[in-house]
C-alpha cells in the first residue's frame, strides 16, 4: 500500500537511503538526508520521514527527541505501515514489548505481507510467550516464504511448543524429505534430534525409537543418541537392550550417575546385596573411577558390609590424601548407624597412626604416611563439625593445624566450626588468615569475603573481593556488572542484620535486575538457534526463562526484601535528622574552640571524600564510554533508574513493592511454605481478608505443623474476631467456613495454649532437627524482643540471653553487646577489637 | 560427584561457580551463546544436592575447514572439590565431543603464567603442550601460555566405533606426550 503522502523521485531516492544508513548504522548521514527531505517546506510534515529521523536519532541515544519526531511523523500519516513499524522498533528498544506488538499488527494492517514486519512480530510474540500468537504468525510467514529453512523450522516449533506434537512431526518430515538436500552436516543432525525430541515428548517412545534407529547414522552426536536411546528402551520396559546401552555409555564415562541408576533399573535389582555385588563389578572394569565405589557405600544397608566397604574408602582417601574425602560421603550422615560406623573407624585410625603409624593394630598394616594422621584429624573435625559437637571439632582441627601449619584446608574449616558455633567474627578471622596464604585463590577470597559479610563487614567484604575485581571500578560495581548474585544476595542479608534498610533494599533490587537481564538475553537466540539449527536447546532455553525466577537466588533476595519492606511498612523511618547547627551561644570559649576544631576536621575529610568521589566518577564515565563504544549494536538500550538506597528505604508503597518481589514466587516457588506465608505477611497488613485465606491455606496444604504458620492462624483468627461483622456477608461465610477445618472451633486463645503444649511435646526427632536450627531461632526471638514486639521487657531480654548463652557458648548473638561492627560505616578503622587469631 | 553434559538450565550455576573460583568472568549471555551454539561441548560435574562444583565451558573456533579445533572457554573446580580428577574428566569428555560433533583436530587453550596448578594440569595429565607466550593477554596485564592438544587420538577411537576406555586414553595421551 503506498504512503498517504508519497514523495516525488528525487525525495524518494533520499528517503531509500536514510533507510540504507539506518540498516548500516551510519546514523548521522541518514539525519543528514531526512534534514534534505524536511528542509523543503513541501515535506516539512512528511510523516515517514519523520519517524525513520526518530528512530535515527533513538539510535545516537536522543530518546526524548526520538518519540516525539516518531509521534509525530505516525499523527501525519495514520495509515502508513513504516511509520507503525517505527513506533514499534522504538517501543521495543525500551522494551515495552506489549506496545510494540500493538504497534506491528497496526502496520500489518495496512500492509498484511511485508516479511521483515511479520518476523519482528513472531519475535516479540516467543519473548512475550504468545503462542497462538505466534503460530499464527509463524504459519503466514511460512505461506508468503516456503521456500526459506526458517519459514519452515519455525512453523513446526510453533506447534511444538503448543503441545500439538503430530502437526510439529508432520512439517518437520515434509521438511527433511523435500528440502534438506545433503550433505549430511551438524545442523542436519541437530534437526533430527530435535525431530526425535518432538515424537519423544508426545510420549511415542516406540516411534521415537524407530526413528532414531533409522537415522543413526546421519546424526553426528552419538552420545545424545545413546542416552535417549537407552531412555526410550527403559520406557518400553526392554531391558535387555537398555542394558547394553547403559554398559556402553558407562565405557564412555564411567563417572555418570545416572548411568549407573538406570542400568540398576534395566537390571530390576531392589536387594541392598545385589546393588552392591552391581557395583562391585564395576570397581573392578573402572578402578579409577569413583562413582561406582562411592554409590556403593550410599546402597550397602547391611552393618558389617557397610563397615568393610567405608573402611576400604575412608582408608583410601587418607592414604592418598584427598581433602574432599568428608563433603563427598556427607550425605551418608542421614543414617545414624552409618555416621557411628564412620565415627569409630576415624577414631581407630587416629588411634593407630599416632601410636604406630597404621590403619588398624595388626602388626600385618601397612606404614602409613604422615599426611594420613593429618587428614584423619581434618575429617575428624569435620565429623564432630556436622554433630555440632564444637568443642571436639576444635580440638581435631587444632591437633591438624598442629601437625601442619601451612595447610589453608585447614584453616578453612576451623572458621567453619566457629560459624556453626554462632561466632561470625572469629569465623572470617580465621578464614582470612588462610586467605592470608594464598592471594591468588579467588575461591579462597570469595569464601573469606562470604564470612566477613556474615559478620557484618560489608566494607572489608568489598576490599577483600577488590582484589579480583577490575581495577579503576569500585567492586561492586564490577561485581554487579558480572551478576555476581552470590556476593549481592549475601550483602543484602548483611544490611539486613546492620538495618541498614536502603542499602538491603538496592542489593536485593540488583539481584532482582539480572534476573530481568537473563530474560532479556534470551531475545537474540530466538532468530539466532533458527539459523544454528540447535532447537533441543534453545526449547531448553524457552523453557529455563519459563521458570527462571524459581533459582534459589532470586528467592533468597526476594525474601529479604519483602522482610525489610514489611519492617518499613511496621516501622517507617523517621525524616532525615536535621542537621541543625549546634546552640553555639551558651558554650564555654573552650568548648567553642573544641566544637570548631571538630567541624573543621569534619569538613576537610568531606572534601577528601568528594574529590575521591569525583575521581571515581570521572572513571566510571570513561569506563562507561569505553563500554557503549563496544555495545554499539545496542546503544539504544533504556537507561534503568539508578537505584538510591535513601530513596528506596523510604518507598511510599513498601506493601506493593514487596507484593512485586512476592509475584513470581506464588508460581515458581509454591512449594516453599515461606512463600505462602510472606504473601499473609503482606495481605494482613493490607487488610484483604480473601487472600489472607488463600495464603494460609495453601500454607497448610504444605505443612500444617509449621510453627510460624500457626502463629499466621492465631493472628488471622484474630482479625476475624475483630472485623468479621464489617465484611460482606458472603465474605463472611466464606471465610468461616473455609477457615473452620484449621481453628475447629477454637478461640485464638485456645490455639495458642494447644499449640505451645503441643510444641513441648514434639517427637524426639523432630526436636533434634529443631535444634539445628536452634540458635537461629533464639535470635529471631531475641531480635523480636529489641524491636519491642512484646512491648518494653529489658529484664527478659537479659535473662533469655543469659540462658542462650549458656546453651551456645560460642554463639556471640547471646554475649554482652562488644562495639557493635556497624561502626566501620563511619569510621576510619572498620575493624572491631581484633582477637589475635593465634592466640584464640 | 557426578559428570555429565551441560543442559541449558546448568548455564546460570555454571556462571556462579565461575565467579566463586576465576578472575576472568562473563555475563550470562556469553554462557547462553556457548551453551546454544555448541550444546555437546560443555560439561559439568555436580554433588549429590545437583550443586556445580566444577565444570568446562568449551566452543568451536570456526575459522575455516582444515583447521577446525575446539577451544576451552573456561575451566574450574571449586578448591572445596580438588584432587577427585574432576578437570581432567570433563576435559576429556568435551575432547571428545569436540571431535565427534565438530571434527575438531586439536583444542585450545590459554593460561596465566603464573598458574602452576593449571600449567601442571594440562601438560601432565592433558598432555597439551605451549604453542607460544602471548603477551600481557590477561585484563590485569599477566602473560597467557597459549597451548594446544592434539585430539588425534581420539578421532581415531570414534572411527572404529569402540569407545575409549579410560586405559586407552591413556595410552594415547602419552603418545602425544611423546610426540612433543
Amino acid at each position: 500500500m503506498p504512503p498517504s503522502n508519497p514523495l516525488p523521485p528525487k525525495e524518494n531516492a533520499l528517503f531509500k537511503r536514510i533507510l540504507r544508513c539506518y540498516e548500516h548504522k551510519q546514523y548521522k548521514n541518514g539525519l543528514k538526508f531526512a534534514k534534505q527531505i524536511l528542509s523543503n517546506p513541501k515535506y516539512a510534515e512528511h510523516g515517514e520521514t519523520l519517524a525513520m529521523k526518530g528512530l535515527t536519532l533513538n539510535c545516537l541515544g536522543r530518546k526524548e527527541e526520538a518519540y516525539e519526531y516518531v509521534r509525530r511523523g505516525l499523527r501525519n500519516d495514520l495509515k502508513s505501515p513504516v511509520c507503525w513499524h517505527v513506533y514499534g522498533l522504538l517501543q521495543r528498544s525500551d522494551k515495552k514489548y506489549d506496545e510494540a506488538i500493538k504497534c506491528y499488527r497496526n502496520a500489518l494492517k495496512w500492509e498484511k505481507e511485508n516479511i521483515q514486519i511479520l518476523r519482528d512480530l513472531s519475535l516479540l510474540q516467543i519473548q512475550m510467550r504468545d503462542l497462538e500468537g505466534y503460530k499464527d504468525t509463524r504459519y503466514q510467514l511460512f505461506m508468503l516464504r516456503p521456500t526459506q529453512r526458517a519459514s519452515w523450522i519455525g512453523f513446526a516449533m510453533s506447534y511444538h511448543l503448543l503441545g500439538d506434537y503430530e502437526m510439529a512431526n508432520s512439517i518437520l518430515d515434509a521438511f527433511r524429505t523435500h528440502q534438506m538436500k545433503g550433505p549430511y552436516d551438524y545442523e542436519h543432525s541437530e534437526l533430527l534430534l530435535y525431530q526425535n525430541m518432538v515424537l519423544a515428548e508426545s510420549g511415542q517412545y516406540d516411534r521415537a525409537l524407530q526413528h532414531l534407529h533409522k537415522f543413526q547414522s546421519q546424526i553426528l552426536d552419538k552420545l545424545s543418541v545413546k542416552e535417549t536411546s537407552g531412555e526410550y528402551y527403559l520406557k518400553l520396559k526392554r531391558f535387555k537392550e537398555a542394558e547394553v546401552v547403559y554398559e556402553d555409555l558407562l565405557k564412555r564415562n564411567p563417572e555418570n550417575v545416572m548411568y549407573y541408576e538406570k542400568l540398576i533399573e534395566a537390571k530390576q535389582l531392589s536387594d541392598p546385596d545385589e546393588k552392591v555385588a552391581f557395583y562391585d563389578v564395576y570397581k573392578k572394569e573402572y578402578p579409577k573411577a569413583i562413582a561406582p565405589r562411592r554409590l556403593q557405600l550410599t546402597e550397602a544397608q547391611s552393618q558389617p558390609v557397610f563397615e568393610r566397604l567405608v573402611d576400604e574408602y575412608l582408608r583410601h582417601g587418607l592414604h592418598k590424601g584427598i581433602p574432599p574425602l568428608f563433603v563427598d560421603i556427607r550425605s551418608l550422615y542421614e543414617d545414624q548407624s552409618k555416621s557411628d560406623t564412620i565415627e569409630k573407624l576415624v577414631l581407630q585410625y587416629i588411634e593407630n597412626l599416632t601410636k604406630t603409624g597404621t590403619f588398624g593394630p595388626e602388626p600385618s598394616e601397612v606404614k602409613q604416611p604422615a599426611s594420613a594422621l593429618l587428614w584423619a584429624y581434618y575429617y575428624a573435625a569435620q565429623h564432630f563439625d556436622y554433630k555440632k559437637d564444637t568443642d571436639r571439632a576444635l580440638h581435631y582441627i587444632d591437633a591438624a593445624i598442629e601437625h601442619t601449619p601451612t595447610l589453608i584446608e585447614l584453616f578453612i574449616v576451623k572458621g567453619r566450626i566457629y560459624k556453626h558455633a554462632g561466632d561470625p567474627v572469629s569465623a572470617y578471622q580465621w578464614v582470612e588468615e588462610a586467605q592470608a596464604m594464598d592471594t591468588a585463590d579467588r575461591y579462597v577470597n570469595s569464601k573469606c569475603a562470604r564470612y566477613m559479610l556474615r559478620a557484618g563487614h560489608v566494607k572489608r567484604a568489598e576490599d577483600m573481593c577488590a582484589k579480583f575485581t577490575r581495577e579503576g571500578v569500585p567492586a561492586t560495581e564490577n561485581l554487579n556488572e558480572m551478576q555476581c548474585m552470590w556476593f549481592q544476595t549475601e550483602a543484602a542479608a548483611a544490611y539486613q542484620r546492620l538495618q541498614q534498610w536502603g542499602e538491603a533494599l538496592k542489593k536485593a533490587h540488583e539481584v532482582d535486575r539480572h534476573f530481568s537481564e537473563i530474560m532479556e538475553d534470551q531475545f537474540d537466540f530466538h532468530s539466532y538457534c533458527m539459523r544454528k539449527m540447535t532447537l533441543r536447546s534453545y526449547v531448553g532455553l524457552l523453557r529455563l526463562e519459563d521458570v527462571l525466577r524459581s533459582h534459589p537466588f532470586y528467592f533468597r533476595c526476594a525474601r529479604a526484601a519483602i522482610s525489610v519492606y514489611l519492617r518499613l511498612h511496621t516501622h517507617p523511618l523517621q525524616d532525615a535528622p536535621q542537621t541543625a547547627e549546634p546552640d553555639t551561644e551558651n558554650l564555654a570559649p573552650s568548648e567553642l574552640k573544641k566544637l570548631r576544631n571538630k567541624q573543621r576536621k569534619a569538613k576537610r575529610k568531606a572534601e577528601q571524600e568528594s574529590a575521591l568521589a569525583a575521581q571515581v566518577q570521572v572513571k566510571r564515565e570513561q569506563h562507561h564510554k569505553a563500554r557503549q563504544q563496544q555495545e554499539q549494536g545496542d546503544p539504544e538500550a533504556p537507561q534503568l533508574d539508578e537505584l538510591v538506597p535513601d530513596k528506596l528505604a523510604r518507598a511510599e508503597d513498601p506493601l506493593e513493592q514487596a507484593l512485586k518481589f512476592l509475584q513470581p514466587l506464588r508460581t515458581l516457588a509454591a512449594d516453599r511454605i515461606d512463600t505462602h506465608l510472606m504473601a499473609f505477611e503482606i495481605y494482613y497488613r493490607k487488610e484483604k481478608p480473601l487472600l489472607m485465606l488463600q495464603s494460609i491455606k495453601r500454607a497448610w496444604r504444605l505443612d500444617s505443623g509449621h510453627h510460624h504458620l500457626h502463629e499466621c492462624l492465631v493472628r488471622f483468627q484474630r482479625w476475624l474476631d475483630e472485623s468479621l461483622a464489617s465484611l460482606h456477608p458472603d465474605v463472611a461465610t466464606v471465610l468461616t467456613t473455609e477457615t473452620q477445618p484449621m481453628v475447629a472451633g477454637r478461640s485464638c486463645v485456645q490455639m495458642a495454649e494447644q499449640w505451645v503444649s503441643g510444641a513441648a511435646r514434639t517427637s524426639q526427632a523432630a526436636a533434634l532437627r529443631l535444634l539445628q536450627f536452634y540458635s537461629l531461632g533464639c535470635v529471631e526471638v531475641l531480635d523480636s524482643l529489641r524491636d519491642g514486639d512484646f512491648g518494653p521487657c529489658e529484664t527478659e531480654i537479659s535473662s533469655y540471653m543469659e540462658a542462650c548463652s549458656a546453651k551456645f557458648p560460642y554463639a556471640l548473638a547471646f554475649k554482652p553487646p562488644a562495639p557493635a561492627p556497624a561502626a566501620e560505616e563511619d569510621g576510619a578503622d572498620d575493624a572491631p577489637p581484633a582477637k589475635d587469631p593465634v592466640a584464640n | 560427584m557426578n559428570i555429565r553434559c551441560a543442559r541449558p538450565s546448568d548455564l546460570m550455576n555454571m556462571q556462579h561457580c565461575n565467579l566463586l573460583c576465576l578472575p576472568e568472568n562473563y555475563q550470562m549471555k556469553y554462557y547462553f551463546y556457548h551453551g546454544l551454539s555448541w550444546p555437546q561441548l560443555s560439561y559439568v560435574a555436580e554433588d549429590e544436592k545437583g550443586h556445580i562444583v566444577g565444570y568446562v565451558l568449551a566452543k568451536m573456533e570456526e575459522d575455516g575447514e582444515d583447521n577446525r579445533h575446539g577451544h576451552i572457554t573456561s575451566l574450574a573446580v571449586k578448591r572445596s572439590h580438588r584432587r577427585l580428577g574432576l578437570a581432567q574428566k570433563l576435559m576429556n569428555q568435551a575432547s571428545l565431543a569436540m571431535v565427534e560433533c565438530f571434527q575438531a583436530k586439536y583444542v585450545s587453550l590459554h593460561v596465566r603464567k603464573s598458574n602452576r596448578a593449571a600449567l601442571n594440569l594440562y601438560t601432565n595429565s592433558l598432555g597439551f603442550k605451549i604453542l607460544e607466550i602471548e603477551p600481557k593477554y590477561y585484563a590485569d596485564g599477566e602473560d597467557a601460555y597459549s597451548m594446544m592438544r592434539d585430539l588425534s587420538a581420539f578421532a581415531a577411537e570414534t572411527k572404529t566405533d569402540t569407545q575409549p576406555s579410560e586405559n586407552m586414553e591413556i595410552k594415547s595421551e602419552s603418545a602425544i606426550i611423546s610426540q612433543c
